[in-house]
């Protein structure tokens, strides 16, 4: 971390800061480009025939039965590649590039966030996955999730952090350690016991994976964090109750009740043992446990943040299109809206923060290129060697060496700890970035149409309502905005400041 | 006014604090649920036994005083649960434009009507409004030809505020041979009109509009043929701060709500009160509320002394409180995390309530445009 008494230093990361997407342009492989718009492609598709068609009348169905699970939807985006398009062919996915999930989620939730979410917080849990490094459980799981596409048979992931106590306090290290936790993870022989409670998490009762954290000592969270793989029937483990939303509310958010749940050793994706083997094995560390902990944390909402902001940035979108549409074919006070200057003027203001809010995703997965999560995929060598080896070479030959603790161990040495600390603010300070500015341009854009519609805005069937519903989640969940700030605070500001230390007032 | 007047008042006023805590915070959930559950008529009626739809039975000396009554129960009631005051706010913008046309004698019939039980069946002794558009827009859609000394009305009227539950709607229509339109109260439930079903939308959802065909429904004229814009802006002008007194008691309800929250949520080790960017959100929420409370008391302080341009500070008042209830019902919802976001607490409801409201009585930016020319008309003179 770059200090006053460095200004050098801190000089530099600046600019670096600054000048992310020109430094990604000589890097990222062209083919990149290709396959961003046949994904793209893909996505329009599946809003022209599934998203668009359906998206008031589920909305509608779960107003009236809110505890339906819209299994149809899932089934479809199953059926059409969308749970494997962003998991890496190593893994037996489809192994598009990872920025590109921002600009599907875009387009989804440009239509529909609530079917956005259906799909896009299935790869918040295969983030989080990754995030550990846990190559053998990465391939385990990941591979579930191909063989669900194959047989028809939907099996997606979830992430399950947030407690009825501690909300914003599991999104930050520096909190954790003030948390009132309750999930407790208990080591027993041949793995572990979990009891506790989690709620709101998104497409629960719809996942076959539950990307658990917890914590071993319920005093000492940041220092005993344990990330676990449940599966949905384990025994000990039950859905709860479904979350009565405003909006989004196709994607359920559920409570998951664990009572006595175990989980074999092979589960645990990753656990402060870990982290502490990692103290000791390298003699001069880079981190301590909490520190290793907070980069996991880091490493996971980098990424899942951008896709909030592709979620945001969609519902930007969609609000600016109803609206846009509703000018050009409205009369309002005795002239069509789009041949009346202050209308044209909103819509530019609109198109304006949809455009912003694009830039600040695509940003952001720069950084993730260049420094965060993807670095290892985009690394050209490595990009086309995952593209060009022949599946059937690549399931036979490379999938079976995944399984090796040595190869977790090089992963984690290369990803964890050949990451910077700079390298890691600098990609966690630009999602924050993007996810709070994406989200506060999509709501802004939401009110903006319910102004230029008038009436017609508040009606259901118009649709603008809905995205003014659905997108203020935006603002809250993977961090409030409030919480958000403070990270980019932290991470791009703050960190060169002598004595400023993170949520000390 | 008298004192007995007043004591009635305040009398009322508490009334309204205390039916708000009571009838309308519990079951508000539910109530919320329409159309896919019933409305709560029982509840209505129990507001009008109260007194709440009949501030503005008379004309007279008394108006202004009985206006501030209206907008201080408006507000109270808001806090709690808009739909309900949406209601009032309606029923009360009808009575205000029947005033405004000189027809005070037409409310006391719909009264003695309904007390002889000549309304609909299941119907209520309420007069149906389109408050959310401007009347000149709706009365494009409808056409009343006169006949046997009453008029019939044919066409359509959209999102009809009350249309399913109230005897009676206030409609704008035009009449061949008529320059401007003029408003014809037609009985509802009976012939000649078909009321569609809820229209869903964004907010207020307890206190529905319908859209309303009319196949000739025998109804009568109010006020002078062609005059309806004048009764309209003279209702609106009084009535505008009735609207901000609505938003302003939804964002009342909304501070009110994430501070109790506030106290008690811990995140960090602590109350997040003490937070200072909670602070901080919080002190912006309640100094959008004072604000709110400072506008409204002078524009009803203006009203009280007749003060010139009364009517634009009024206007300015709704326009400006709408405003701000956006922003605070935000931050509403965003203080409590992902509880604000769920329908157990009342703030989700707020913010989609704020945003409707926010286009109660028409299009907010063309009244915004239309504002500046009747500051104009003002200054002028
Ligand atoms: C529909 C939905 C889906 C969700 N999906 C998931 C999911 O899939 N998985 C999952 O694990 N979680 C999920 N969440 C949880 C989500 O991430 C949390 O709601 C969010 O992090 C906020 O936590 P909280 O709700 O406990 O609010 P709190 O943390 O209680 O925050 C309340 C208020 O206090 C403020 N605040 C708190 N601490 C501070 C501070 N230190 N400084 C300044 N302000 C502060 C916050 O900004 C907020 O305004 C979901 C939530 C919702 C609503």
């Amino acid at each position: 971390m770059a200090a006053l008494d460095e200004p050098r230093s801190a000089a530099k990361s600046e600019l670096e800061d600054a000048i992310v997407s020109l430094q990604a342009l000589q890097r990222i492989p062209r083919a990149v480009l290709r396959e961003t718009r046949q994904a793209l492609e893909e996505a329009k598709r599946f809003n022209r025939e599934v998203i668009r068609p359906r998206a008031l009348e589920l909305d509608m169905k779960m107003q009236e039965d809110p505890d339906y699970l819209p299994w149809d939807f899932v089934q479809e985006a199953n059926r059409r590649g969308f749970y494997t398009m962003f998991i890496p062919r190593l893994f037996g996915g489809r192994g598009y590039n990872i920025p590109a999930l921002s600009c599907v989620l875009e387009e989804m939730a440009s239509a529909c966030t609530a079917m956005a979410n259906l799909v896009g917080v299935h790869y918040l849990g295969i983030d989080t996955l990754a995030a550990s490094w846990n190559m053998r459980l990465m391939n385990k799981i990941m591979r579930d999730v191909a063989e669900g596409e194959r047989v028809g048979q939907p099996r997606i992931v979830s992430l399950a952090i947030t407690e009825p106590e501690a909300g914003t306090d599991v999104e930050e290290v520096e909190l954790l350690s003030k948390a009132k936790v309750t999930c407790r993870v208990e080591r027993v022989k041949g793995g572990r016991v979990i009891n506790g409670r989690k709620i709101f998490i998104s497409n629960g009762h719809l996942s076959t994976w539950h990307m658990l954290v917890g914590y071993e000592d319920l005093q000492r969270p940041e220092e005993t964090t344990v990330m676990l793989a449940v599966k949905t029937g384990t025994k000990g483990f039950s859905f709860g109750r479904m979350e009565k939303k405003m909006g989004q509310r196709a994607c359920p958010a559920s409570e998951l009740i664990f009572e006595d749940c175990f989980v074999p050793e092979e589960n645990v994706c990753f656990d402060y043992g870990y982290m502490d083997r990692m103290v000791r094995w390298l003699g001069r560390p880079r981190r301590s446990v909490p520190e290793y902990t907070s980069q996991v944390i880091h490493y996971v909402l980098s990424t899942s943040r951008a896709g909030v902001a592709g979620f945001a940035t969609g519902v930007a979108r969609g609000a600016y299109e109803e609206a846009l549409r509703f000018a050009v074919e409205t009369e309002v006070g005795g002239k069509r809206l789009i041949d009346q200057e202050w209308a044209r003027c909103l819509l530019a203001e609109m198109y304006k923060n949809v455009a912003l809010a694009r830039l600040s995703y695509v940003e952001t997965n720069y950084a993730n290129s260049l420094y965060g999560m993807f670095k290892v995929l985009q690394w050209k060598p490595m990009f086309y060697i995952l593209k060009l080896t022949p599946r059937k070479m690549m399931d036979s030959v490379v999938a079976p060496f995944l399984n090796l603790g040595a190869v977790t161990w090089l992963f984690r040495k290369i990803c964890l700890d050949g990451q910077k600390d700079e390298e890691m603010q600098r990609t966690s300070g630009w999602a924050s970035l993007s996810k709070f500015a994406a989200s506060d341009f999509g709501l802004r854009n939401c009110q903006l149409a319910l102004d230029l519609m008038g009436r017609a805005g508040v009606l259901f069937d118009q649709g603008a309502e809905k995205h003014l519903r659905d997108c203020k989640l935006l603002q809250i969940y993977e961090g409030t905005n409030q919480l958000n700030r403070l990270n980019l605070f932290n991470c791009l500001i703050g960190r060169s400041l002598p004595g400023v230390r993170a949520f000390e007032e | 006014m008298t004192s007995q007047r007043s004591e009635e008042w305040k009398l009322l006023e508490r009334m309204s604090c205390e039916f708000a805590l009571r009838e309308l915070r519990t079951g508000r959930e539910e109530r919320d649920a329409h159309p896919f559950a019933p409305l709560d008529l029982d509840l209505l009626r129990k507001g009008e036994e109260l007194g709440f739809f009949s501030l503005l039975q008379e004309d007279g000396e008394e108006a202004p005083a009985n206006l501030r009554a209206l907008n201080l129960i408006l507000e109270n009631l808001s806090m709690e649960d808009a739909a309900f005051a949406g209601a009032v706010f309606t029923h009360s913008l009808s009575q205000m434009v029947i005033l405004q046309a000189g027809r005070a004698d037409v409310l006391d019939k719909l009264k003695a009507k309904a007390a002889e039980g000549g309304t609909a069946e299941g119907r209520l002794p309420l007069v149906a409004f389109p408050s959310f558009d401007a009347p000149g827009e709706t009365a494009r859609g409808l056409r009343a030809e006169k006949q046997d000394g009453n008029y019939l009305l044919t066409g359509k009227a959209d999102f009809v505020v009350l249309g399913s539950m109230a005897a009676w709607a206030l409609l704008p229509a035009r009449t061949m041979g008529v320059e401007g339109f003029s408003f014809f109260l037609c009985p509802l439930g009976g012939e000649g009109v078909e009321a569609g079903p809820a229209v869903l939308s964004l907010g207020l959802r307890s206190c529905p509009g319908v859209d309303l065909v009319m196949k000739g429904a025998v109804s009568s004229l109010v006020g002078e043929p062609g005059e309806g814009a004048r009764y309209y802006g003279s209702a609106a002008d009084l009535l505008a701060v009735s609207a901000a007194a609505m938003s302003l008691g939804v964002m009342k309800g909304s501070l009110r709500e994430a501070l109790q929250y506030a106290r008690q949520r811990v995140q960090g080790g602590r109350e997040i009160i003490n937070w200072s960017e909670v602070r901080m959100i919080l002190s912006q929420m309640s100094l959008h509320c004072r604000t709110g409370e400072m506008l409204l008391a002078a524009v009803m302080q203006e009203m009280a002394e007749g003060k010139p341009g009364w009517e634009v500070s009024s206007r300015a008042a709704a326009l400006q409180v709408q405003d701000m209830a956006c922003q605070v019902v935000s931050d509403g919802v965003q203080l409590l995390g992902g509880n604000g976001y769920m329908r157990d607490y009342g703030q989700e409801k707020r913010f989609r309530d704020a945003h409707q409201l926010k286009v109660l009585m028409g299009h907010h930016p063309l009244r915004k445009l239309e504002f500046l020319r009747l500051a104009e008309d003002i200054d002028s003179h």
